[in-house]
């Protein structure tokens, strides 16, 4: 059973979420959840508002990053990217584009200048970006698998620029 | 997470760390991708007599991935074709005693080595097509 985070902040289930919408109601809920609020109250009710108060944190923060709330919405869909199942799990990227990830690491290798570097990143970081607004276009028309399929791209991409910054350094 | 010492031999000194040319006949090229990680594996194997001569990779991922590959193209080599279909991923991760986390790593390593043997196969039974991707 997935926890619901739009359930556990009283938010619409969807994508497009003001970012302030998402921390007014996180800092409206967590006043109501503060143990000072509690101090009279039952063991109980102290630890059902601490419990509650856990949760919350833990919803805020898969919510107020848009690529993790893009996940949870396909993991709520039923695709949990975290999984390698093949039924339920991440869905596997094209043939073409692995060796597409397999030839911009040569590239990366063969780059001799932080300029050639450079223009690498700008690439990969473009593609990333344009398959992230593919997976949000996705999961406003409720097309889930297709906006796992973009959000998996996505996660080789990302993984490949921590690769290109930790070149540089 | 403690890497155990075989996984760290082979991630500090690769064996067959490189490429075959993929368009040699005699060459069958794998490559596969773990989705959840973002990890890439490339492996490649030269065939001659049905007997593999040779083996290269090229692993874009964590230590234990990195090592599994390594171990692969090891233990392939010398290997005829049919006996490196039967390598199971347990096999790879019990030698590099790869904990259930990294489990996955060893599985990307099994499904590379029979891509690529699928690959040169594929080859084999058609020599007029080309190796057009």
């Amino acid at each position: 059973m997935t926890d619901d985070f739009f359930a556990c902040m009283g938010l619409p289930r969807r994508f497009d979420l003001d970012r302030a919408a998402i921390e007014g109601r996180y800092l409206e809920l967590s006043r109501e959840l503060h143990p000072d609020r509690f101090i009279g109250g039952s063991s109980a009710e102290r630890r059902a508002a601490l419990e509650r108060s856990s949760a919350l944190n833990e919803a805020y923060r898969g919510l107020r990053d848009p690529i993790r709330r893009a996940e949870h919405l396909c993991k709520l869909g039923g695709i949990d990217l975290d999984s390698d199942a093949r039924s339920g799990g991440a869905p596997t990227p094209s043939q073409a584009f692995l060796v597409e990830m397999i030839e911009a690491r040569e590239l990366l290798a063969e780059a001799t200048t932080p300029g050639e570097r450079e223009a690498l990143r700008e690439k990969i970081e473009a593609a990333a970006e344009e398959r992230l607004a593919a997976a949000a276009a996705a999961l406003e028309g409720g097309m889930i698998r297709d906006a796992a399929e973009a959000l998996v791209i996505h996660r080789y991409l990302r993984r490949f620029l921590d690769e290109i910054d930790g070149a540089q350094h | 997470m403690a890497y155990s010492d075989k996984v760290i031999q082979h991630y500090e000194q690769p064996r067959n760390v490189g490429s075959l040319d993929k368009n040699d006949e005699s060459v069958g090229t794998g490559i596969v991708g773990a989705p959840a990680c973002g990890d890439v594996m490339k492996l490649q194997i030269r065939v001659e007599d049905g007997v593999i001569t040779d083996a290269k990779f090229k692993t874009y991922g964590c230590g234990s991935a990195i090592a599994s590959s390594s171990l692969v193209t090891e233990w392939v080599k010398g290997m005829s074709v049919e006996q490196a279909m039967k390598i199971q991923n347990s096999q790879i991760a019990e030698e590099l005693s790869l904990p259930p986390v990294k489990i996955h790593c060893s599985v990307l390593a099994e499904d590379a080595i029979k891509a690529a043997i699928l690959d040169y196969q594929q080859k084999q039974g058609k020599p007029a097509v080309s190796a057009a991707e």
